[in-house]
């Protein structure tokens, strides 16, 4: 798959579940039939397999990172890491949150983080898969900032560890 | 110190990576599972079966998981879910190891199983998302999230 990518790219991705998402990859390989523009799916362990668009199951996610980083969109289910990397890198973001009616997810939806990431205008989500190609259009003219990373939970954890390891240490010096 | 930090796949490892800065300097060891998207890391990583919802493959890895921490000795225990932190907290806990459990960042206003479990177990636990700490209760701590 490496070394064909272009540069207008849209990745989908359903993350590294065994649980397939069937719904998201066939309206994407059938939106793919109409468009001229590269598309590449992660499709984990959907059953159905795309004929319009290239499409693999897992890497791993340094090559992963190839994939968002070249992608002009990113379309995904509601979890957490994809969507952590598509924000970080500022990326135009589609989401089709996993329903538990049609088994793509194990737990009760509650859509928090879609619903957060909507609300907060960082994502179009899409519920209804019938208006996905609508929202790819739409998502292409929003504005997007990469999010900034937050540094209190990173010095919280350093303060405890240094709170654990050098605490009387560190108080020894300071006297 | 020795810090093993522990998580399952898929957004667990990204938030877990997105985390790293806080251990610079400190000896890391991973534990985590033998999966296609978890590629090798630049720290010392032992990996174990995926556990999933499976009661026979949370008692092989409550077995191999005691017998890494019995190896590594490590100081402090951190992880960001899922399951993989069930029994790497309990038999962490059993050995007087130091625990946090940071909730995931998807989380937002629900409980995970993970964390409903851990929340009595972890010395300190941590929720990304200010609303948690009232559902989760008093012991919960929001100190910021990833984002």
């Amino acid at each position: 798959m490496r070394g064909v990518l272009h540069k207008d790219m849209k990745f989908v991705t359903v993350g590294t579940s065994n649980v397939g998402f069937d719904r998201l990859i066939k309206k994407m390989d059938e939106i793919a039939g109409k468009s001229d523009e590269e598309i590449i799916m992660q499709i984990g362990g959907t059953k159905y397999k795309p004929i319009n668009a290239q499409w693999f199951t897992f890497l791993d996610d340094e090559k992963m990172s190839d994939f968002y980083s070249k992608a002009n969109m990113i379309i995904t289910h509601d979890g957490a890491g994809t969507l952590l990397i598509a924000l970080s890198l500022g990326k135009p973001i589609v989401v089709v949150p996993r329903l538990k009616k049609y088994n793509e997810c194990s737990y009760a939806n509650k859509f928090d983080l879609a619903e957060v990431l909507r609300k907060n205008n960082r994502a179009i989500v899409v519920y209804d898969i019938e208006q996905l190609e609508e929202a790819i259009q739409k998502v292409t003219s929003l504005q997007y900032r990469t999010i900034e990373r937050n540094t209190r939970l990173i010095s919280f954890l350093r303060e405890y560890i240094t709170t654990l390891d050098g605490g009387i240490k560190n108080d020894y010096k300071r006297h | 110190m020795k810090i093993l930090l522990t998580c399952s796949q898929g957004g667990h490892v990204t938030e877990m990576l997105f985390l790293m800065d806080a251990f610079d300097g400190q000896d890391v060891v991973f534990l985590m599972y033998e999966h296609p998207t978890i590629r090798n890391l630049q720290y010392k990583t032992h990996r174990i079966e995926k556990i999933d919802i499976s009661m026979w493959r949370m008692l092989k890895a409550f077995q191999k998981i005691f017998t890494i921490l019995k190896k590594e000795k490590p100081d402090l225990i951190v992880s960001t879910g899922s399951e993989i932190a069930i029994p790497t907290f309990v038999i962490g806990k059993m050995m007087g190891i130091k625990t946090v459990y940071i909730e995931s960042w998807c989380r937002v206003k629900t409980k995970s199983g993970t964390g409903r479990l851990l929340y009595y177990i972890a010395d300190v636990f941590l929720v990304q998302w200010p609303d948690l700490v009232r559902i989760y209760g008093k012991k919960a701590r929001y100190e910021g999230g990833i984002t």
